[in-house]
This record gives C-alpha cells, sequence and structure tokens, in this order.
C-alpha cells in the first residue's frame, strides 16, 4: 500500500507541471491571491430598494446560497445568459414581507480602496429591476 | 517514533480527522441541496464531478458517505468501508466546488482522508511511514501555495501591492454582495506599507513548510506560524480555513494521540 501513498503524494504534487490557472479539486494548483491584478472591479451584484429610494446589499442567502462566491458566480452568470430578471424575481420573492421594495441586478465598477476606505461608489448599470411580491 | 507509539498515532489520527470529516460533512448538508438545485448549465466539471445530478442523489450520497465516515472513525471493517469513505467524500466536495468555486479550505481535509483509507489499520504495517505521509500532504499544500504566488506574479508578489489589491478586491465583493469586510481589512487598506511585511512572512510560512518534517519543535514553530497566518487570513479576508483553524490539518504533525481519552489511545 506504500505505493499508494507514494502515487497518492506525487498526485498532489503533479498540478505543480500544468498552469496554475487551471485549478481543480481535490488536486489543486492554489493558486489563491496568486494572481496579479488592480483594485479596479466591474462586477455583477444585487440590490434591494427600499419604498422610500434607500439603497440596501443584500447577502448571499438571497441569491440561494450561503457562500459568497458562489452568489457571485451566479449573478455573473445570470447577467451573461440574459437570465438576470429570473434571477431577479428569485431574489424578490426570498424578500416577501421585509422592507425592501425593488430589486436590481447592476454591473458595477468599482475602486475597492475608493469604495470601501472612502466610500465612493461607482457607476452601476442596471441590468434587471424588480418588485418584491 | 517507536512502534506502539506510532500505531496509536496513526490511530488517533483516523479518529480525529475522521470525525472533523464527518462533522464538517453534515455541516454541510444544506448547502449541499441547495446547490443541488442549481441549473445544470451552470456546472463546471472538476474531481469526481463531472456531471449535475438530481438533488436527492446528491444528498443520498452526502448521506452514504456521513455513514461510511462513523465507520471509518469506528475502524469498522476498515478495508472495504475506508476506500469507499473517503472516494464519497472526494465526490461530496468535488460537487461542492463544481458550482464556480473551488473550495481550497477543503482538499487537505479530503486528501487526508484519502491517505488515512490507505493507511494499514491493523498492528502490523509502517505506521510510522504513515504518519510521515500525511504530514508530508500538509506540507505539500502550502509549498504549492507558495510556489502558485511565484509562479503567477513573480518576486513582485512580495511588494505587498498584490496583497493589498487581493484583500481590496476581496472585501469589495463581500461588501457588494453583502457579506460584510473582515475587521483588520478597512483599517490597513489606506496603509500600504504593511503590506510588503505580511506578503513576505506569508510566503516564508508557506515556502518553509517543509521545516515541519525535520523534528517536533520545528514543528510545533511552523504550525504556530501556519495557524496565525491563517488568524491574519480571516481578520483581514473573513476567509475561515476551519481545517487549519481549529489545528487539525496540522496533527500530523504534532502527538495527535494527546488529544485522545486515554482508554482510546491503547
Amino acid at each position: 500500500m506504500k505505493a499508494a501513498g507514494v502515487a497518492l503524494l506525487a498526485a498532489v504534487a503533479l498540478p505543480l507541471v500544468r498552469d496554475p490557472r487551471h485549478d481543480a479539486f481535490p488536486l489543486s494548483t492554489y493558486p489563491m491571491f496568486a494572481e496579479p491584478r488592480t483594485t479596479r472591479l466591474t462586477m455583477d451584484y444585487a440590490l434591494g430598494e427600499t419604498g422610500s429610494g434607500e439603497r440596501r446589499t443584500l447577502s448571499p442567502r438571497l441569491v440561494g446560497t450561503g457562500e459568497v462566491m458562489q452568489a457571485y458566480v451566479r449573478l455573473e452568470r445570470a447577467v451573461h445568459t440574459g437570465e438576470a430578471p429570473a434571477l431577479c424575481a428569485e431574489i424578490a420573492a426570498r424578500l416577501h414581507g421585509t422592507d425592501i421594495a425593488w430589486v436590481r441586478i447592476v454591473t458595477g465598477q468599482h475602486d475597492a480602496v475608493d469604495y470601501l476606505v472612502r466610500h465612493i461608489i461607482g457607476p452601476e448599470k442596471e441590468r434587471a429591476r424588480c418588485k418584491v411580491p | 517514533m517507536q512502534g506502539a507509539l506510532s500505531a496509536t498515532r496513526l490511530r488517533a489520527l483516523r479518529m480525529l480527522l475522521g470525525t472533523y470529516a464527518l462533522l464538517y460533512t453534515l455541516a454541510r448538508l444544506p448547502e449541499l441541496w441547495s446547490i443541488a438545485h442549481y441549473p445544470a448549465s451552470e456546472m463546471e466539471a472538476t474531481g469526481l464531478a463531472r456531471l449535475a445530478m438530481p438533488a436527492p442523489v446528491v444528498i443520498s450520497i452526502a448521506v452514504a458517505t456521513c455513514v461510511l465516515l462513523g465507520a471509518f472513525v469506528a475502524g469498522w471493517r476498515y478495508r472495504i468501508v475506508a476506500p469507499l469513505a473517503a472516494l464519497g467524500l472526494v465526490f461530496v466536495f468535488s460537487y461542492r466546488s463544481a458550482w464556480g468555486q473551488i473550495f481550497h479550505t477543503e482538499n487537505l481535509m479530503v486528501l487526508h482522508v484519502c491517505a488515512l483509507a490507505l493507511a494499514p489499520v491493523d498492528r502490523d504495517g509502517d505506521h510510522a511511514w504513515w504518519v510521515r505521509l500525511l504530514g508530508a500532504l500538509t506540507v505539500v499544500t502550502y509549498v504549492m501555495a507558495g510556489i502558485a504566488k511565484l509562479r503567477l506574479a513573480g518576486l513582485s508578489w512580495l511588494d505587498g501591492d498584490q496583497l493589498r489589491n487581493q484583500i481590496a478586491i476581496d472585501n469589495l465583493r463581500k461588501a457588494l454582495l453583502g457579506a460584510g469586510t473582515a475587521p483588520l481589512a478597512l483599517p490597513l487598506l489606506d496603509r500600504p506599507a504593511w503590506f510588503a511585511p505580511v506578503s513576505i512572512a506569508t510566503l516564508v510560512v508557506e515556502l518553509t513548510a517543509p521545516v515541519a518534517l525535520l523534528g517536533r519543535r520545528l514543528a510545533v514553530a511552523w504550525v504556530t506560524l501556519a495557524w496565525a497566518f491563517h488568524v491574519g487570513v480571516l481578520l483581514l479576508m473573513w476567509i475561515v480555513f476551519p481545517y487549519p483553524l481549529v489545528g487539525f490539518a496540522f496533527l500530523p504533525l504534532l502527538p495527535a494521540e494527546k488529544l485522545l481519552p486515554r482508554k482510546l489511545r491503547l
């Protein structure tokens, strides 16, 4: 069985010979936080709007997952496949009975440090808008 | 490591890491149910998850994996049960990672269970060798993370800008998705000079992992640094790596048998 153990260790190290961007599970290249990038981010996300027009961020659970990155991917796919209105309605249905009146799915362009530290919100383009039932 | 001690340690690792995998899988069942309802078109095959499956099938496999992991911990019919438990675990967490995000928080747990499934369970066998293999798996994953940074960004990763940008972007995504920002992120993002030492420390922890295989004191020293690194990740990015944070990722490098009640050490 030691041979199988050695093979397992070798398999875990094998991704060293492939492009580190081609990640997989469970044999990963472990590329977390390794890719060079700027602080500019274009991203699709959902926003809530109260009856008085107050802006609210919406939790990943409202997008159907407890995981931030899975919510991120769901929103991105919905926008790029034309399914943003359907996802918008799905999110709105989960907000029934809250003070949020509208759900918007937008594509925003932000500088991360400006947004987080200086509270400067970049431009946002609306992709879908739906009323909370 | 003496024969009896290494057999006890391997047994302790099987029980402790198996219990962790069991509890972790149980805790993920509601989320697996949720992602199993995603449209098949959103799937990105990885590992053993090649096709989208009906939610009841996914959950049945996950529940069966939990049952198998219970038997794995107990050592019941180990030669049959352990490989099946490992296979189930690889499938379940491949499936979880097949929807747009690879969960690097789970690789090592799955790899450890796979290695334990191959290890001897009776008195015969080179138990010390298998304990070292489990430790080597921990070490290799950290070294690979360090090498990936150098391959993708080169030595410029050390100047701190890349790390600062990654932390900024990660926190922005979370803020926009309503998940909140990490407690130390905002105070540090406006102080770029802090990030060069943090970047260097990160690479030092990852690339020096092999020293943990050279002896108990070095193992304890490296494990302490690696654990602190994960605390830092938590405070800067709200990313929880539960396996190392609760210490289980490092148990193969430490006297794991001391965590077992005395009557289970025999």
